[in-house]
């Protein structure tokens, strides 16, 4: 039996290596909060809300994602227990990638949390630590500029998902989450980083792991900035401003992972667009900025984002 | 349950031009602002963004035929949330998935416009465009075909399109099963855009008076747009080339291009160019 590994503060028990995850830190006597086994996923699910082509989500909450030629899961109803059936080497790196995609959000909204797609570094300011949230669609550089605040000495927490919690007095913190950041070839080169010995994502892509051996183990930090990020190729197009009121509202809503599906499985009570509005008045600061995708530019990003004082404001 | 009017085309024959006229259309004939990204009135067929919320998956981490054995199924479901016709701009060619399934499900396809230009013509704008040279633009028309959107080493907020050489392109589309496509030459758009914009507002049945086609005409002139571009620039402009709308005329390769170049492409293409009667 593998040894346990946290993961949002959860003890996870799990029959799959997952590099990714740090060795379980908490109370010893804790009980185990989920479960990753190996096993048979049915294949439709009993009284399904939704069937998608790769979704399914059924009436009590369990869900089914299929990615063909990678593996199927399955979240069951009490969102305890992720069981993986994989058509690939159970240790293939192409079912971690999934299995933190699709299926951790929805564990993450089964459980009462958002999901951001967003990258977070660690950012020590006159007013302590935060967090600085850089959010965006794929393709957009999340992960690319989380390296960059790497590579100038900033802690990176994660990438591509944030796990958000609004806690009852509103403040917005982030789990610890994995300890990696998913590169590809191009961002790897422009970094001056070197891709031997790093492992991918998959044999078909040029797309690497990286792995962060001094993050995800910390525990809840406060996000006190999100960067909606953007591109453009004109620079007379780009942006740097401040969002407010409903403006900061819908870009957060916007970045919730995947919530056209994944919102109808939320614990009861409220919306997506009304947790993302919490969140949004939570985090003090939200910065909208669309640059030009160079290399070039980052460090100069990464000292000017780094060097804030979230609280003083922009 | 919606369907799709899809406005495709090989790159550099008036795809933005009629996208911009079909915004001001149903903007009641106002001027784009072509430095506003949400003047997006026909969106990208293949939007990573919204494929990736439609089927809940990250397509950043499938190999390119997964994505394209998929479409189809990003395409039926975004048909089947939407009760109003959805256009899509398209420059793949019309192919089947590896799958060996139509990448454009002909059951969720109302119709298509299909926007076609004198290759000679297209070479000289395309290389403009991306920044190559004409011979390297010839060579490339002449591969069966390429990929866009594809790089290996990274991605882009567009899926991979696979563009077939520019007679098969043209030839996928007008010979695809269902609905005919309305044709639209390039060369005729340029030379009366208001019939042209007419024809096309009826094929889409769109609501459009003389007087509103006059004015979405009138305001997405090609000297206007140029104008407009030198002010604010072109959200569309890609970083290498100088400017998006360059020429906008018909017959330019008769300076542009070398007659080795001109025989080249009359030898690749030339049975198509005359079915389209450019020869």
């Amino acid at each position: 039996m593998l040894a346990d590994q946290g993961l949002c503060g959860w003890r996870v028990r799990s029959e799959i290596v997952l590099p990714e995850l740090h060795p379980w830190q908490g109370d010893p006597a804790a009980g185990v909060d989920l479960v990753i086994r190996l096993g048979a996923v049915p294949d439709r699910l009993d009284n399904p809300i939704h069937v998608g082509a790769l979704l399914q989500i059924g009436e009590d909450g369990a869900c089914r994602h299929e990615i063909e030629g990678v593996a199927t899961f399955h979240l069951d109803a009490a969102a305890r227990v992720i069981t993986v059936h994989p058509a690939l080497s159970a240790t293939d790196p192409a079912i971690r990638a999934f299995l933190f995609g699709t299926t951790f959000s929805l564990l993450c909204y089964r459980r009462g949390l958002l999901p951001l797609h967003a990258a977070c570094v660690r950012v020590d300011g006159q007013n302590g630590p935060g967090v600085i949230a850089l959010a965006g669609p794929s393709g957009v550089g999340k992960s690319t500029l989380a390296a960059a605040f790497r590579r100038a000495g900033h802690q990176v927490l994660g990438d591509d998902i944030a796990v958000l919690r609004i806690a009852d007095d509103g403040i917005v913190t982030v789990l610890p989450g994995l300890a990696r950041i998913k590169l590809w070839g191009e961002s790897l080169h422009g970094l001056d980083l070197p891709s031997d010995g790093l492992e991918r994502v998959t044999s078909k892509l040029e797309k690497f792991i990286l792995p962060l051996d001094d993050a995800g183990s910390d525990a809840p930090l406060r996000v006190r900035t999100v960067v909606h990020l953007g591109w453009v190729n004109d620079p007379r197009h780009g942006e740097w401003r401040t969002l407010r009121g409903m403006e900061a509202v819908m870009q957060m809503s916007g970045n919730i992972y995947r919530h056209r599906y994944l919102a109808r499985i939320s614990a009861p009570g409220d919306s997506v667009l009304a947790r993302a509005a919490r969140a949004a008045a939570g985090i003090e600061q939200h910065l909208r900025i669309r640059r030009v995708q160079d290399f070039a530019g980052l460090d100069d990003l990464v000292a000017r984002l780094g060097g804030l004082d979230a609280r003083a404001g922009v | 349950m919606g369907g799709y009017y899809w406005i495709a085309s090989y790159p550099k024959s008036g795809n933005t031009w009629l996208r911009l006229a079909l915004w001001s259309l149903a903007h009641d004939g106002a001027v784009p602002d072509l430095g506003d990204d949400r003047l997006n009135q026909v969106p990208i067929c293949c939007s990573r963004m919204e494929f990736d919320n439609e089927l809940a998956v990250d397509s950043s981490d499938l190999p390119h035929e997964q994505i394209a054995a998929l479409r189809p199924r990003f395409y039926e479901a975004q048909a089947a949330r939407s009760s109003e016709p959805l256009l899509r701009k398209v420059h793949d060619g019309w192919t089947l998935t590896p799958a060996g399934e139509p990448l454009f499900p002909p059951h969720v396809t109302l119709g298509t416009v299909y926007l076609v230009r004198d290759p000679r013509d297209i070479v000289p704008s395309l290389a403009h465009h991306a920044g190559i040279t004409i011979d390297d633009q010839v060579a490339s028309m002449e591969r069966p075909a390429i990929i866009l959107a594809g790089q290996a080493q990274g991605i882009t907020m567009q899926l991979p399109q696979c563009l077939l050489n520019w007679s098969a392109h043209v030839a996928s589309w007008l010979d695809a099963p269902g609905r005919p496509a309305l044709v639209q030459r390039y060369e005729d758009l340029l030379g009366d855009p208001v019939a042209a914009l007419t024809r096309i507002a009826a094929y889409l049945d769109l609501p459009a008076t003389a007087a509103l086609i006059d004015r979405a005409v009138a305001s997405t002139r090609f000297d206007r747009l140029q104008a407009a571009e030198a002010r604010t620039g072109f959200f569309e402009r890609p970083r290498h080339a100088s400017t998006f709308f360059r020429r906008g005329r018909a017959g330019g390769w008769r300076t542009s291009l070398t007659r080795d170049q001109v025989g080249r492409i009359e030898a690749m293409h030339g049975a198509m160019m005359a079915r389209m009667g450019y020869l």
